[in-house]
C-alpha cells in the first residue's frame, strides 16, 4: 500500500548532501583533521554506484559484473592516488547514517583518513531486494599532488599514514574499502552513461539529482512497527505478571512454563531491541 | 542454595550474555538476529532442562517455551528488519 500511497504510509527519510558532508567534516575537524572538499566528480562517481546496485539489484561494494568502486571512480573522471567508500541503506537521518560509520571501526577509517582530500555523496530511493531503499554512497578521494601534502591538523592516526605511504595495492578494511595505488593516466572507460560528450552538465545534473532524500509520511512505517512490537511486549510481560500473582494468590496447580523465566526473558529481549536503529552499513 | 535459584542464575546469565553480545554487534543485524536466535533456543533449553529437574516436564510445557522463543524471534525479526 506504501507504494502506492508514500505520502501517507512509508518510511520517513531526511538524508541530504550537505548534512552529510558538515557531520563528516564535523567528525575529521574534531580529530584534528582537515576537512573534506565536496567534489563533483565523486558525487558522480557515487551516483553511478547507487544507480548500478538499483540496477542490478545487489548490495554490495562490488557489484556481481566484478565492477569495483573504483571503476565508477575512473569512469566518473576522477584520477586518484588514494580512494574508498562507505556504504549505508534505509537510514532516516544524515546525522544517523554518519554516526553509524562513526561507530562502526572500519568505516570510522574510512573517515578519519588522513589522505583523503575531497569527498563525494549520492542519496538515491529505489527498490533493491524487493524493498523499498534509500542508499547512501560515500566515496573518497585524493588526486595527485594532494596526497603529499594529506597531513592531518593536529592528530595523526600512525597505522592510516604508514598505509598510504607503503601499501600501494588495494587494501580493504573489513566492509569498508580502501584503494591506495600510484598516480595513474586513466584509460579510456566504456561508459554507460554519456559523460564523454558533456561531463560537466551531467556530473552536475547526476549530482543535484541525487543530493538528498526527503519523504515525510503521515504514517511512518519504522516507527508504528517499532512501537506495535514494543507494546505488545509490554502486553505480555504485564499478562504474564497478572497471571502470576493469581496463580500464586489462589493456589492454582496447572501443567505450565514458570511465568518468572517468560518475564525475564521478555524484559531481556526488550532490552536488547532497545538499541536496534534502522538503517544497515556496509 | 536452592536448586531453583541455580537454574534462575544460569537464566540471567544466558539472557545477559544475550543482551551484552546483542549490543556488541550494534553494527552487524545478521549477528544480531542469530545471537538472537541462539539466546531463544538457549532459553527453551534452559526452560525444558528445568522443568526436567523439578520433575515436571510436559509436552506442553515444551511447547509452551517453544511458543514463547518463536514470538520472541518473530518479534525480534520485525523490529530488526522494519
Amino acid at each position: 500500500m506504501h507504494r502506492e500511497f508514500p505520502n501517507v504510509l512509508g518510511y520517513a527519510t531526511d538524508i541530504r548532501v550537505d548534512q552529510l558532508l558538515s557531520v563528516t567534516n564535523s567528525n575529521r575537524q574534531a580529530l584534528g583533521l582537515s576537512p573534506l572538499t565536496y567534489n563533483v566528480t565523486l558525487s558522480q562517481a557515487a551516483a553511478l554506484k547507487a544507480q548500478d546496485m538499483f540496477q542490478h539489484d545487489y548490495w554490495a561494494h562490488t557489484s556481481p559484473e566484478g565492477k569495483t568502486p573504483w571503476t565508477f571512480i575512473q569512469q566518473a573522471g576522477y584520477t586518484y592516488t588514494v580512494a574508498g567508500e562507505n556504504l549505508a541503506k534505509n537510514f532516516s537521518t544524515s546525522q544517523g547514517v554518519v554516526d553509524a560509520w562513526m561507530a562502526s571501526p572500519t568505516h570510522r577509517d574510512n573517515i578519519i583518513k588522513p589522505s583523503y582530500r575531497d569527498i563525494g555523496f549520492a542519496i538515491v530511493n529505489g527498490v533493491l531486494n524487493g524493498e523499498e531503499t534509500t542508499l547512501v554512497v560515500q566515496m573518497f578521494g585524493a588526486g595527485s599532488g594532494q596526497i603529499a601534502d594529506a597531513q592531518p591538523v593536529q592528530t595523526v592516526v600512525p597505522e592510516q599514514a604508514a598505509v598510504v605511504e607503503v601499501n600501494h595495492e588495494q587494501a580493504q578494511l573489513g566492509e569498508q574499502i580502501t584503494q591506495v595505488k600510484e598516480v595513474q593516466t586513466i584509460p579510456p572507460v566504456e561508459s554507460q552513461i554519456v559523460v564523454v560528450a558533456e561531463p560537466t552538465p551531467i556530473r552536475q545534473v547526476l549530482s543535484t539529482m541525487f543530493s538528498s532524500v526527503t519523504n515525510k509520511p503521515m504514517i511512518n512505517i519504522p516507527t508504528v512497527t517499532r512501537d506495535v512490537a514494543f507494546l505488545f511486549m509490554g502486553l505480555l510481560i504485564g499478562v504474564l505478571v497478572i497471571d502470576g500473582i493469581i496463580v500464586s494468590k489462589k493456589k492454582i496447580g496447572r501443567v505450565a512454563g514458570h511465568n518468572l523465566g517468560h518475564i525475564l526473558f521478555f524484559a531481556a529481549l526488550f532490552i536488547a531491541l532497545t538499541i536496534v536503529r534502522r538503517g544497515v552499513l556496509l | 542454595m536452592k536448586m531453583s535459584h541455580v537454574n534462575y542464575i544460569v537464566l540471567l546469565i544466558i539472557l545477559v550474555t544475550g543482551i551484552w553480545t546483542f549490543w556488541g554487534a550494534a553494527n552487524d543485524k545478521v549477528m544480531q538476529m542469530y545471537i538472537g536466535v541462539a539466546t531463544a533456543i538457549s532459553y527453551v533449553i534452559w526452560g525444558i532442562i528445568y522443568h526436567s529437574l523439578e520433575g515436571d516436564l510436559h509436552p506442553k510445557v515444551v511447547i509452551e517455551y517453544c511458543l514463547v522463543g518463536v514470538i520472541a524471534i518473530v518479534l525480534m525479526l520485525t523490529i530488526l528488519w522494519t
